[in-house]
């Protein structure tokens, strides 16, 4: 019986999904005519618009390469006109890059971690420091300072202060450029979390401003290297400072002697050789963000 | 259609022939706007895709001698710019592909804001178009049907004597048809739609690798999901050729049925190549 109604079921289901006879209708000539050209006048004017909406996205040496330049020039005072200029153009698509943050938000967990793998499943990290690699010079100078406390005081400490405080912890996981390589990395050091915990932050501190004052530019010259992490992912589980690396001390290619390891972020918040930690109410500047990308950069 | 219409087997008396139009209705509304909403959608993911590609290859070799290039995508601008006798040097042909058909190189924060603005677009796009194939019934042309396979082969051969017969002046007569597309179009129409769907699993498996864990899983790894994403880039991009080619082979009807919605021909079930 049973096996009769399935055959039954999947009949209907059949005839409901087959393709019916296609059937010809009758419509006034003229009303089909006027309903052509209703259609061809909206995609002729659709498609003018859509080709002046691109064009006014593109970045403005992307648009040197293409047409004339007193074309170029025509089109873009037209579209000035309309108020597309290269500044409602940034705004706009700033825009979408903080919807896009809203919605990472949104699917983001505290409680989530990311994949690890084994320390055979380790493989070669690029030393991707932005210029020229800093060091080794400042390396016996070097000392972190903190500020932004409850206790309204500022800390500074060696990394025989930090290695002889906090236990070492182990951890394997994957550094993901915004540049679309990754590694698997085998870190060691301590959870942030706990540096959080020794040393709390002023009650309402909800960000962390850290900043390597030893980066250096393409030209070799000191250049600022600063991230801005929420407290949120500061007290994340994974999110480590590092201090060794493959189960050695850090060397100067991967930020010596004290890094950020945040696999929840893409390697460009994984700040190296960070000098200072500062506590803030509000959401300090990203070092990157000043260039364009988006100054979330969750996983 | 809006305007009152009754079935063409029912002639009513008195409604003189040239002031009636007899069509098939084809494609719904929602279908033919989304249809061609991807033109610029797929036209700014495929240009800020390629400027994100050029920051970190998928496909790579061992960096050649010569050109100093280690992937294979720069190798065709490279081949391009320097046999193409009007391209011969001008500008850098290493950065050949990615200045033409992409944003351009060291462009990757503005190609990846343009990205993330034209993938929400394509993502609620693809909704518009499940909306209208629901909303119209045109889903059921597109379903697979067991008869396919042979009518592929039929289909192909037709195709691939067209030619031919038209120089030898010989019949070359259409397969016979009985649904709104032949199996070859059924084909390529069933599995874009699939494919654009792949492109936006694979693009979030390597957005959010942390948070939608079980998605990077689904392509084996965070590298799986970069080389499905750019492959199903290439293989769209592909689609894209033939698909106009042979809409004007086609002719006129058919461009028109994806504006107004309607065709002219009736009488024979298929869209492509007149008997």
């Amino acid at each position: 019986m049973a096996g009769i109604e399935r055959k039954e079921t999947r009949r209907r289901l059949a005839d409901r999904i087959r393709e019916p006879e296609e059937v010809a209708v009758e419509v006034p000539a003229a009303a089909a005519r006027a309903r052509t050209r209703r259609d061809f006048l909206m995609f002729g004017a659709g498609a003018l618009a859509t080709a002046g909406g691109l064009w006014w996205l593109l970045p403005d040496d992307t648009k040197q390469r293409h047409l004339t330049a007193g074309l170029r020039d025509s089109l873009d005072s037209i579209q000035a006109r309309l108020g597309a200029t290269p500044e409602s153009r940034e705004t706009f698509l700033n825009r979408a890059l903080t919807f896009d943050d809203d919605v990472a938000e949104a699917l983001y967990s505290p409680t989530r971690t990311v994949r690890t793998y084994s320390r055979s499943q380790t493989t070669p990290l690029r030393n991707n420091y932005n210029g020229a690699t800093p060091g080794p010079q400042y390396l016996p100078g070097w000392a972190l300072q903190l500020s932004g406390l409850e206790s309204g005081k500022s800390e500074r400490f060696t990394i025989g202060d930090l290695l002889s405080r906090f236990p070492r912890r182990e951890q394997v996981t994957r550094l993901c450029c915004v540049e679309g390589w990754s590694a698997v990395a085998w870190w060691g050091g301590f959870p942030f979390a706990e540096f959080l915990k020794a040393y709390p932050p002023a009650a309402q501190a909800r960000w962390a401003k850290i900043e390597s004052a030893v980066n250096l530019d393409g030209s070799g010259k000191p250049d600022r290297y600063y991230v801005s992490i929420d407290l949120a992912t500061a007290r994340h589980p994974q999110s480590l400072l590092a201090t060794h690396f493959s189960g050695r001390p850090l060397g100067v290619d991967h930020g010596a002697p004290l890094r950020l390891v945040v696999p929840m972020k893409l390697g460009l918040k994984n700040i190296k050789a960070i000098t200072s930690i500062a506590y803030t109410a509000e959401e300090p500047p990203d070092y990157w963000n000043e260039r364009g990308y988006s100054r979330y950069d969750g996983l | 259609m809006s305007t009152p219409v009754r079935a063409a087997a029912a002639p009513v008396p008195g409604v003189k022939a040239p002031t009636v139009k007899r069509v098939i209705p084809k494609h719904h509304a929602l279908v033919r706007l989304s249809h061609w909403l991807n033109v610029p959608i797929l036209l700014a993911l495929i240009a800020s895709g390629l400027s994100i590609y050029w920051a970190s290859p998928v496909f790579t070799h061992a960096p050649s001698a010569q050109t100093g290039s280690r992937e294979y995508l720069a190798d065709v601008g490279i081949w391009v710019a320097r046999h193409i006798p009007l391209l011969v040097g001008k500008g850098n042909p290493n950065a050949w592909v990615y200045d033409r058909f992409g944003i351009g190189i060291f462009h990757l924060a503005q190609a990846l804001r343009l990205h993330w603005l034209f993938a929400y677009l394509f993502m609620a796009n693809g909704l518009l178009y499940a909306i209208g194939l629901a909303a119209g019934g045109g889903y059921k042309a597109l379903l697979p049907r067991s008869s396919d396979p042979a009518d592929a082969l039929r289909m192909m051969r037709y195709y691939a004597g067209v030619i031919p017969a038209k120089i030898l002046r010989r019949p070359w007569p259409h397969p016979p048809l009985r649904s709104k597309y032949n199996a070859l179009q059924r084909g390529a129409y069933f599995s874009m739609p699939l494919l654009g769907l792949l492109a936006i699993a694979s693009g979030w498996a390597m957005h959010k690798p942390a948070q939608l864990p079980w998605l990077e899983r689904l392509f084996v790894s965070y590298d799986g999901a970069r080389i499905v994403h750019f492959a199903v880039m290439f293989i769209l991009a592909a689609f894209i050729l033939p698909h106009v080619v042979l809409v004007i082979a086609d002719g006129w009807d058919t461009f028109r049925s994806m504006i107004t919605g309607w065709s002219e021909r009736i009488g024979r079930g298929g869209t492509h190549g007149r008997d």
